[in-house]
């Protein structure tokens, strides 16, 4: 059963993967588009078990970089990042929906900063570029809005039995 | 993160485990080029994945397009009247043009460029873009099957787009002229004066000059100047006019010819290397040949 959560999570890591390099190179308001791989990380964060969420975390990641342009292990490394700081939030057993919501916009800069970080440093000179800010504050805004459906579908798809109805 | 008297537990250890595994691919895959491992897991990786992506691609297309036609009926009146200033427009550069195209071919045939017409390309279709916002690249539907190899140049009608640099069979990865990885040797079309443009990461270009003895005006054509491209296709246009800071170097910004947000189909021109235009520009990668006698290694 166990493993079985594992892949249906690493499908829904690959599925959304391929909906941000396919659906979102079409719709982009405003130039910009959700982080919706590292969106559904943060979702099974927050349902999976700690060490299956930190290995669906990797991997996920890892299928990013293998479908963008950068070296591989960045986006492996950043969603790992996100999961484990996920992780440690849960456990606070912090609920209601605007704190929800503002974590998961507060997690999608953090993700994108560490990956900018990462990034600059394995040469793809990411924080000098123009519009950085935006590229940080403007996919967590688009996470916010998607993070309910998104959110609703992994705990349907992955459903916890201690949590299962009452989150 | 380590409270007293407790050891690290086991999610954390993961967590570290999986971070120094993150780095070492990623300092492995840098330091790796051509045809490493990860090149070839990844053309692999995309192999698989690709028909997945071209399928979602055909399936959400005629959809987005539907939704782009019902937002765009609102703003049709409007688009009409600007369309009208625009042709006016339009038919006073054509008069203008005309003077200008008999100076480039004079040019042209002093500096001995070909044409980019008369190459050959491949049409592709582009299917899937970039993982996330900080990528700066487009997957295409045609790969080494099709002709197309890595380091060749990709345009639409508009100018260039980029740059092959990953290739499996049935599909290819371009990287566009905005990644700051992507640099091009280019001339302006009044001056015929060269630079090198970079990408930013945003909409427009970095020029670069080191020899600019005349000032480069706003709306200036940027042209490849066949280095690494094929000679005389349209990189974009100067942004703003601009004269050299210190000495003779100037560096100013390019806004690109292309419509990066509104690529569908591409062209890959697969007859020119830069290897044939120049014997000078060699590829890095390729040791240069023993012998020093002029024309020795060329094709």
């Amino acid at each position: 059963m166990t493993n079985v959560k594992v892949i249906i999570a690493l499908g829904l890591v690959l599925a959304a993967v391929i909906i941000q390099t396919t659906v979102f190179q079409h719709i982009r308001p405003f130039g910009y588009a959700p982080a919706l791989g590292m969106l559904t990380v943060i979702a099974l964060a927050r349902y999976l078990d700690p060490e299956q969420a930190l290995f669906v975390a990797f991997t996920g990641g890892f299928l990013q970089d293998i479908l963008g342009g950068a070296p591989l292990g960045l986006w492996a490394s950043t969603f790992t990042v996100i999961a484990f700081i996920t992780l440690k939030i849960r456990e606070r057993e912090i609920a209601g929906t605007p704190i929800v919501l503002l974590g998961v916009f507060g997690l999608t800069v953090i993700g994108q900063f560490t990956y900018a970080i990462l990034g600059t440093l394995f040469g793809q000179g990411i924080i000098n570029r123009p519009g950085f800010l935006g590229d940080l504050l403007v996919p967590a805004l688009y996470n916010v809005i998607l993070a309910y459906p998104i959110f609703w579908l992994v705990k349907v798809a992955v459903r916890p039995p201690e949590r299962s109805w009452a989150t | 993160m380590f409270p007293s008297g407790r050891r690290l537990d086991r999610s954390t250890a993961l967590f570290v485990t999986l971070l120094a595994v993150g780095f070492l691919i990623a300092t492995f895959d840098v330091r790796s080029s051509g045809d490493s491992i990860t090149t070839v897991f990844r053309g692999g990786a995309q192999t698989l994945v690709a028909p997945v992506q071209q399928g979602v691609d055909f399936v959400i297309r005629p959809v987005v397009g539907f939704v782009d036609g019902i937002s765009n009926i609102a703003g049709l009146s409007d688009q009409n009247v600007r369309l009208e200033a625009e042709v006016q427009r339009l038919e006073q550069r054509l008069l203008e043009t005309a003077a200008l195209e008999r100076r480039v071919a004079e040019l042209e045939a002093i500096n001995d460029f070909a044409p980019p017409e008369d190459l050959a390309t491949v049409t592709a279709r582009i299917y899937s873009a970039g993982a996330s916002t900080f990528d700066q690249i487009r997957l295409i539907d045609r790969g080494s099957d099709h002709g197309i190899v890595v380091g060749q140049a990709v345009v639409d009608e508009d100018g260039l787009i980029g740059r092959v640099d990953l290739v499996t069979k049935s599909s290819a990865r371009v990287r566009l002229i905005t990644d700051p990885l992507v640099s091009v040797g280019v001339r302006l079309q009044d001056t015929n004066q060269t630079g090198v443009t970079t990408g930013r990461g945003d909409e427009l270009l970095r020029l670069d000059m080191f020899n600019a003895t005349e000032p480069v005006r706003e709306g200036a054509v940027v042209l490849t100047d066949g280095s690494l491209f094929p000679p005389g296709i349209v990189v974009g246009f100067a942004d703003e006019t601009k004269s050299a800071d210190v000495g003779f170097a100037l560096r100013t910004t390019v806004d690109p010819a292309a419509a990066f947000s509104q690529l569908d189909f591409v062209k890959i021109v697969v007859g020119w290397s830069p290897l044939e235009a120049d014997p000078q520009v060699r590829d890095p990668l390729v040791d240069a040949p023993a012998s020093t006698e002029p024309g020795a290694g060329r094709e």
